[in-house]
């Protein structure tokens, strides 16, 4: 299985990926200078300078979160079907190792990928802070949760590669994370606003299917400090029942949800592969 | 025991609701003995890369089974053993030759001492040591077919599945994999040759199987199955119906190929004189007459036309 890996991080290193991740570097980099540059430019207080360099942090976050999950529904994409499709597969699968081996050498090496490139981008945001004198340990506090978004979406990329093509597992891909975006940022509050039943049942049942609405609670609640005040205040005319539908708490049980979605997904995958011909 | 076993295997491919199926291989029992060279031939969609696909693991059988060197098709235990070029494949062409039988050696957990030995000894058996750390973008097809043959047999198979090899190949490059099989069967190992090239095949080959429409239509050593069979070639001054008429009772097929030529093909050898005697007695004025024996293209043809008038 190391093979497949080793041979997966060269592939995604072939396909210019790295070059993205530079671009990425510099314009995390760049980003978290623009407080500094609009305090040096207009003035202000230095009250509004930190909180400034907070919300480019929560952007930030953001970004990485964002790029990393991109990154891993390119790679996971076109693992499966496109490679069989292109020919690359034929000569390794009559090699002596099982089909789950390349598969989880596959996902192995995508994730540690996107990983290193996540790791990468939090420090880049975390010395550009330090260089501008207001150190925050924020950002690698939520690393794990955001490490959980390129896990997640490129586990899913990857189950839908392993009997669609390319196009077709990101297109599938990007249309649940859609959804989920969706059904978190509009339906909810529509949902909780107009107090209708079937659209909260819609907004849970997403959760369930792709929790990333889950996900962004665990993150949220790690960089919860660095929120300018009044940001995450709730609504004054809401009940209490209302408030828990908008702003649900983190529960324990959250991140193991996740862990077992990621699990069953990666299982559901491997059973298709198992199964499927591959010629 | 055989290098390969079938027995009554089948596939059948159907489509995503199951509404249209296609039967690649029906009922296909086949014996290739182990050290021989088997010729795999069969007219397209005859299901040739479908038997193969089931051999190595790939595709999975509908019903019936298949045994690799004794173990089930597509177990480790039989990938360890054999060898594959598959017809249409692609390397990471970003790798040299060099990393990429250095990759296909790890992924068959070969030695790293045994590994390096085998790597020069097989670049150098398909003549690209000079080529080694080229990358493989920069090969051209018949290269890459023939750093193909190389990672096929890198950990010294028992038994080695070529899926047209020479399709891409000069004559050059053909010789040279006809001299690579010849290396592995002085070797002892088993070649199992699917090729459209018949005259390779030909060449190559001590066993072969015809399939057609998924099933085995004839099997055999090539000598059993090219035995004595003669085509011969008749010029007359003119071909009459007279001499048509004597040829029929000793030709198992007669072809007029214009007014003045027509083939015959006997059975036995021993019929040729026979042929000749007979157009000289009905009347016929001979200007040449020319038998040549059987070839495998003529045996292919031949087969599968019986098999398509069925």
């Amino acid at each position: 299985m190391g093979t497949i890996v080793i041979l997966t991080l060269k592939e995604a290193l072939r396909r210019r990926a790295f070059l993205g991740t530079l671009i990425i570097l510099v314009a995390l980099y760049g980003l978290t200078f623009l407080p500094k540059a609009f305090h040096q430019a207009f003035g202000g207080s230095p009250e509004s300078f930190e909180m400034g360099v907070n919300l480019m942090i929560l952007f930030g976050v953001d970004i990485i979160k964002f790029f990393s999950s991109v990154l891993a529904i390119l790679l996971c994409a076109g693992a499966i079907t496109s490679e069989i499709e292109r020919g690359y597969l034929a000569a390794i699968l009559p090699r002596p190792l099982h089909r789950f081996e390349l598969f989880l050498g596959k996902w192995l090496g995508v994730m540690l990928f996107c990983s290193a490139n996540a790791v990468l981008w939090t420090a880049m945001l975390w010395l550009s802070v330090v260089l501008q004198g207001q150190p925050r340990a924020e950002m690698w506090h939520a690393l794990p949760y955001v490490l959980l978004y390129p896990v997640m979406y490129g586990t899913l990329a990857l189950t839908l590669s392993s009997f669609s093509s390319a196009p077709i597992a990101s297109m599938f891909t990007v249309a649940a994370g859609a959804f989920a975006y969706f059904s978190d940022h509009f339906l909810r509050p529509i949902a909780a606003f107009f107090d209708v039943k079937l659209l909260q049942r819609l907004v849970y049942l997403s959760e369930w299917v792709l929790p990333m609405a889950v996900l962004k609670r665990l993150v949220q609640a790690r960089v919860d400090a660095l929120a300018p005040p009044g940001m995450n205040e709730a609504p004054p005319f809401a009940s209490e029942q209302i408030l828990l539908f908008l702003r649900p708490p983190v529960r324990a049980l959250d991140i193991t949800y996740v862990g077992v979605y990621i699990l069953i997904v990666l299982c559901v995958g491997l059973l298709i592969f198992q199964r499927r011909d591959v010629q | 025991m055989w290098a390969i076993e079938t027995r009554g295997l089948r596939k059948v491919f159907r489509s995503l609701f199951g509404r249209d199926s296609v039967v690649a291989v029906e009922h296909l029992d086949l014996q290739v003995p182990v050290g021989c060279v088997f010729g795999f031939l069969g007219p397209n969609g005859a299901g040739k890369t479908t038997t193969i696909q089931m051999l190595i693991g790939n595709v999975y059988p509908t019903a019936g089974r298949a045994w690799v060197l004794g173990y089930p098709a597509g177990s480790i235990q039989a990938k360890r053993r054999l060898g594959f070029l598959p017809e249409k494949f692609q390397f990471h062409d970003f790798l040299t030759a060099e990393e990429l039988l250095r990759l296909h050696g790890r992924l068959t957990r070969m030695e790293r001492a045994t590994l390096n030995r085998r790597i020069d000894e097989v670049l150098e058996l398909v003549g690209l040591s000079e080529r080694r750390r080229s990358r493989i973008r920069e090969f051209s097809k018949g290269m890459q077919q023939r750093i193909g043959l190389a990672q096929a047999i890198l950990h010294d198979p028992d038994l080695v599945i070529l899926d047209e090899p020479t399709s891409a190949l000069d004559p050059l490059g053909r010789r040279r994999v006809r001299e690579v099989i010849q290396y592995l069967k002085q070797r002892g190992k088993t070649v199992f040759l699917n090729s459209h090239l018949l005259s390779e095949v030909e060449r190559s080959c001590d066993y072969v199987a015809i399939l057609n429409k998924g099933r085995v239509v004839k099997q055999g050593t090539l000598d059993d199955l090219l035995v004595n069979r003669s085509v011969v070639t008749i010029e007359l001054h003119k071909v009459t119906p007279a001499v048509l008429e004597a040829l029929q009772p000793i030709a198992r097929k007669i072809q007029p190929i214009d007014e003045r030529r027509v083939v015959a093909e006997v059975e036995r050898e021993e019929q040729v004189p026979q042929l000749a005697r007979a157009v000289v007695m009905s009347g016929g004025e001979l200007m040449s007459f020319q038998a040549q024996r059987e070839t495998l293209e003529d045996l292919f043809i031949q087969t599968i036309e019986e098999e398509e008038g069925k």
